[in-house]
């Protein structure tokens, strides 16, 4: 690069201020990114962190300040203009150019680089990537076919095709299990002979422990510490806003609502659903269910069962299966093969409000909570097709299971939290008075605090009688509300049992490391 | 182009005129503002849909002795109805298939219908003619064509219906909803396939009401359909995707600002200017002067 | 996904671009020229229409295919961009300018009315994009009607000496042939993927160093370059300009249907729907409006059966029929 000052600082950000309408995301932040550090970037949700990285990149401009690479003002700069400076990144949900193959995402970034190479040796750095980041085997691949695992690895790969100084990995570790977290440590670890500077935006604690040296945290747009990462991490300060008291599993605290069907939130939520303890035939039977997404088969012949009133958890790898059989339940994707039954009805082959409307709810992965709606409007809508008495009735009980929704009632639903928006869509998910409640990863990119939260609502909703399956990464959470639990491995369910059977069982974690190994083999 | 001298009496003739047009515009652009919001749908057949409302009011006028303004309930019902099986045949099997494929099998459609018009009406230019339709009536000094007053009060009316049946009833909620997010409407319990096929009857409808109220106003040809889509385009762009009150009050604007430009540059020039103020509004602020951004 | 999957699921051009080599295709390309070369040795009059008609609507088709097929901006300007080449040609033609230079002209002026608007046209996305070139076109045809600069819809004559109508014909086979070779070197080249990946994902093409601005310049102004060449020799054919006929909403719907039904994203699509357009045209002769509301079911039913167009679907079956022959020997 030249004219670029190599001495100090790889970035420098100044002031940096982005509004979005009323919100301020990001206020007067000052950093730097030191030359050959990892910087981590941690903070809860709506802390500004993607907004951060949007900004670096070029993809948002600022409302005001100033960011320099390389001591260059880059400030006025096109994202074209950045990438082709060196600074490169991964995005939150990866986003490959789906039509063109793994090597052609890599050979279009790849031309952005200013060093003069002949069309061979640019297809010879390219491949080498692709061997680096365990790419090799899938080069001639259409992007659109890869899974998630294999998509992040090409945005990470796609990033560094661009020889970039700055790489940002934006929560490039979310969904990831144990043994895939630690192959990206290792690559994160091996980048740094690469690239001059690497920032971690994360929320998986153990990318940020192993790779950085120094970790920043952020707070509403603002950095509220700065340091070493285990000092950062043992700061108090950052324990109350972040970190919460998740250190402990739930079931060893007391909760603040007392769970036992007798308190009068029990009551409430007894009253909202629909509870069936007498009866002993499953409610819920899924039999030899396959599932495809196009060539991939993603459920290989599930067997499942739900008995009226019981927790049942649905655990596994990312991969594994778990949001196919939710969605395969719910009705938003088509089975290939197999029955669904519940209550004796066949639900396979019937559209998702059909599926609604008999009595299964679906609290859907990321929530999607209805942002042209209100609060009110959120939960009304999910009622069904009831009469409007019924529906203040049930509106009625909400609001006394989830007062601050009854505070913001009137609000758009999406003028909230992560954690409340989790909240309400509990609550639109029990709207419909169902018998059945699918929890599909409901922690998903909530902080560890308003993990705890939602832990503690849920327990008494599930304590109420209704049933509930509860589709977890985190297999202590599961464990600790469900009285059986199932595993899927590929697609296939290869563990299953009671629950507290399931978490001495030897082979749990052997399946949470053995699966990822069969995901592509170690870079 | 000579500008004409000042003349204040023109000028509000002009506007006011412009402003009971551009309500009259509005009952059409409303029916594609609502299936622009909600159905994500580029409706190019939207003009051919109003003109076949004018060619309705002509024909309930020829054939039945109907005076077009009693015929617009029916209108109303009989093209809403017709969209129906129109919107299950050829656009909902579409549904997983993206934007392109829509909006290019409602190009297909427009040039079908607009063929059909030519084959079976001529290419000759057509009004709808009553013995109102020279009457005008006085106001605060200005002359205002009588036609367009009716027109306008009834464009406002069901303007204000529609606006009700968005923000306070179920169907309102669940169009809303299945709008924004159709997968998650769907897991909630909304039959996201119905309220598409309602909310393309419904702009059906009301694209054909405008268009008799347009067919009193003006002379329509077989081709008149790709004008009344890039005006009613031009008013849901301004006033904003997804806001009914913008769309209404986008037509007036336009109405206004159409009427002055033909007022200074001649009446060729009527429709140049509601593109040209397309475009600018357009490139400048594509989400409109009123409307909330959708979930992109 | 973030953006919606585009018209053609299994893009032919993806795959082609790793298939057969450049000298090869260009080989075919140049046999195919030459033999329609000599058809106005071998045909009479009335063939030679038809091949004008087939030849200037591939080329045109060719011309928007490689905006809309490869970078996936979905315009329904076209007709804007033929006006200009027809009305260059006709201002020219005044002035007494020589035949050859005046072509070159209108496809200059064509490209420089696409750097023009470029700069408001690219501030919109997907679908107002749409929208957006067929309000420039119509705006555009509005203001030729009404403007006294171009004499307004009575148009201009052209007075200049008549070329033969087989060194018309000529003209479009050369225009068609260009385009496509155009087309197929394009695909070659690392314009392509970045076209791609325009197409595919414009915020992210940027932040992998892709100039999107100017990729979708080079796109918008080489389609309306070749549409601007193909007006001028119209102008030629026809003797006289107005602005209806050289700006009408015609040229955009014929455009855009044959391109469709033949395929879009395939470098023989155009040719295939041009043949078929015309030919039913022809077949049609008396009834104009039936011809082309059948044109429009028949895109209708492309859309929904055969998404790739009639090209497409052939791609598929030789694609496949090639599948079964490697397996079975």
């Amino acid at each position: 690069m030249n004219g670029a000052d190599l001495t100090g600082p790889v970035v420098e950000v100044r002031g940096l201020t982005r509004r979005f309408g009323g919100v301020v995301a990001v206020s007067n932040l000052d950093l730097d990114v030191q030359r050959g550090e990892v910087l981590g970037v941690i903070g809860p949700n709506g802390a500004g962190k993607s907004t951060l990285v949007g900004l670096i990149s070029g993809a948002l401009a600022p409302t005001a300040g100033r960011i320099t690479l390389n001591r260059r003002d880059i400030t006025g700069d096109s994202p074209a203009t950045r990438a082709r400076l060196g600074i490169g990144r991964t995005h939150q949900t990866p986003r490959p150019f789906e039509e063109m193959t793994v090597l052609e995402n890599l050979l279009l970034a790849a031309d952005a680089v200013s060093r003069p190479r002949s069309a061979a040796q640019r297809h010879k750095d390219c491949t080498e990537i692709l061997g680096d980041t365990g790419l090799a085997r899938d080069a001639a691949t259409r992007a659109g076919q890869l899974t998630l695992l294999q998509r992040k690895r090409l945005e990470l790969a796609r990033a560094l095709a661009l020889e970039p100084c700055l790489i940002m990995l934006d929560e490039i570790g979310a969904g990831l299990v144990e043994a895939e977290t630690t192959e990206l440590i290792e690559l994160v670890r091996s980048m740094r002979d690469h690239v001059d500077a690497t920032l971690v935006i994360e929320h998986v604690m153990e990318v940020i422990t192993e790779c950085c040296d120094r970790t920043v945290v952020l707070d509403l747009g603002t950095m509220i510490a700065d340091g070493p990462t285990q000092q950062v991490l043992a700061d108090p300060a950052v324990a109350a806003v972040y970190l919460g008291t998740s250190a402990s599993s739930p079931s060893d605290e007391k909760p603040p609502v007392d769970p036992t069907p007798v308190s009068p939130v029990g009551h409430v939520v007894g009253r909202l659903v629909g509870t069936d303890a007498a009866t002993t035939t499953p409610l819920l039977t899924l039999r030899d269910v396959v599932v495809d997404y196009g060539h991939l088969r993603a459920l290989h012949g599930v067997d499942l069962e739900v008995n009226p009133g019981e927790c049942v958890a649905l655990l596994g790898s990312n991969g594994s299966g778990k949001t196919t059989v939710a969605s395969a339940i719910a009705g938003t994707v088509a089975l290939q093969s197999g029955q669904i039954l519940f209550d004796g009805e066949e639900l396979a082959g019937r559209r998702p409000d059909q599926i609604s409307h008999r009595g299964v709810s679906l609290c859907i992965e990321g929530r999607r909570i209805f942002a042209t709606l209100s609060v009110e409007e959120n939960l009304q809508v999910a009622a069904g097709d009831v009469p409007r008495h019924v529906i203040r009735e049930r509106l009625d009980a909400v609001y006394e299971i989830f007062p601050i929704l009854a505070e913001r009632r009137h609000r758009s639903g999406t003028a909230m939290s992560g954690g409340q928006q989790q909240l309400l869509a509990v609550a639109r998910a029990l709207m419909s008075s169902p018998k059945l409640v699918v929890f599909d990863e409901i922690s998903l990119g909530l902080s560890p605090i308003a993990v705890d939260q939602l832990y503690q609502t849920l327990e008494v909703v599930i304590a109420s009688g209704v049933a509930s399956i509860l589709v977890e990464q985190h297999i202590d959470r599961g464990l600790a509300l469900a009285s059986r639990a199932y595993v899927l491995s590929n697609g296939r369910v290869a563990l299953s049992g009671a629950a507290s059977e399931v978490r001495d069982d030897p082979a749990l974690s052997a399946l949470y490391v053995g699966a990822s190994n069969t995901n592509g083999g170690s870079p | 182009m000579g500008i004409a001298a000042i003349d204040v009496g023109a000028i509000a003739q002009a506007a006011s005129t412009g402003l009971l047009l551009g309500g009259i515009y509005a009952l059409s652009a409303l029916g594609l503002s609502l299936v622009l919001g909600v159905m994500r749908l580029v409706n190019l057949v939207h003009g051919e849909v109003t003109v076949l409302g004018a060619y309705l009011g002509l024909l309930a006028l020829s054939t039945f002795g109907l005076d077009p303004l009693l015929a617009l309930p029916l209108v109303f019902v009989v093209v809403g109805l017709a969209a129906l099986p129109v919107h299950r045949l050829v656009l909902a099997p579409l549904a997983g298939r993206g934007e392109e494929a829509a909006l290019l099998t409602t190009f297909a459609l427009a040039v079908i219908m607009q063929n059909l018009y030519i084959q079976w009406f001529t290419g000759d230019t057509r009004a709808i003619t009553r013995p109102y339709s020279r009457s005008t009536i006085e106001v605060l000094g200005l002359r205002l064509p009588g036609v367009y007053l009716m027109g306008f009060a009834i464009s406002l009316g069901c303007t204000i219906a529609v606006y009700a049946l968005m923000t306070r009833s179920g169907f309102g909620r669940r169009l809303r909803a299945g709008a924004e997010d159709p997968m998650a409407a769907g897991v909630v319990g909304v039959d996201v396939g119905r309220v598409h096929a309602q909310t393309f009857a419904l702009g059906a409808g009301l694209a054909a009401m405008g268009g008799v109220l347009l067919g009193l106003a003006f002379s329509f040809t077989p081709t008149s359909g790709t004008a009344f889509l890039l005006v009613g385009f031009a008013i849901v762009v301004v006033g904003g995707l997804g806001s009914v009150a913008g769309t209404f009050i986008g037509g007036t604007m336009l109405g206004v600002l159409q009427s002055l430009g033909a007022l200074m540059f001649g009446d060729g020039y009527r429709g140049f200017i509601g593109l040209v103020l397309f475009l600018l509004v357009l490139a400048l602020r594509p989400n409109g002067l009123f409307g909330r951004t959708a979930a992109t | 996904m973030t953006s919606s999957p585009p018209l053609v699921l299994d893009d032919p051009a993806t795959a082609d671009r790793r298939r057969s080599p450049l000298g090869r295709e260009l080989a075919i390309l140049a046999a195919v020229a030459a033999c329609l070369f000599l058809m106005p040795y071998v045909v009479d009059d009335y063939a030679l229409q038809v091949g004008y008609l087939i030849l200037q609507l591939a080329a045109l088709a060719t011309a928007w295919n490689l905006l809309a097929g490869y970078t996936g901006l979905v315009s329904l300007g076209s007709a804007a961009f033929v006006g200009i080449g027809t009305y260059t040609m006709a201002m020219l033609d005044e002035r007494a300018a020589p035949v050859w230079f005046a072509i070159i002209a209108a496809g200059v002026v064509a490209a420089v009315f696409a750097a023009v608007v470029s700069p408001a046209m690219f501030r919109l996305r997907g679908l107002y994009f749409t929208i957006g070139t067929l309000a420039l076109a119509e705006a555009l045809r509005m203001w030729m009607v009404n403007a006294r600069t171009f004499n307004g819809a009575a148009g201009i004559y052209l007075t200049g000496r008549p070329p033969a109508f087989y060194q018309l014909y000529w003209l479009v086979l050369v225009a068609a042939i260009g385009a496509t070779a155009v087309v197929v070197v394009i695909l070659r080249r690392p314009l392509a993927l970045r076209l791609n990946a325009v197409r595919d994902d414009e915020d992210v093409a940027a932040e992998m160093g892709v100039r999107v601005f100017r990729a979708k310049l080079v796109a918008f102004a080489v389609s309306g370059s070749l549409m601007g060449i193909i007006g001028a020799v119209q102008a030629l054919n026809t003797r006289v300009v107005v602005p209806n006929g050289a700006f009408g909403l015609t040229w955009t719907v014929n455009i855009v249907l044959v391109a469709l039904i033949g395929g879009l994203g395939t470098r023989t699509g155009p040719w295939i729907g041009a043949v078929f357009a015309i030919l039913l045209q022809e077949s049609l002769r008396g009834y104009p409006e039936i011809h082309l509301a059948i044109t429009g079911a028949v895109l209708l039913l492309v859309i929904r059966f055969a998404p790739s167009g009639i090209g497409g679907a052939m791609a598929d079956g030789r694609r496949r029929l090639a599948r079964v022959w490697r397996t079975r020997s």
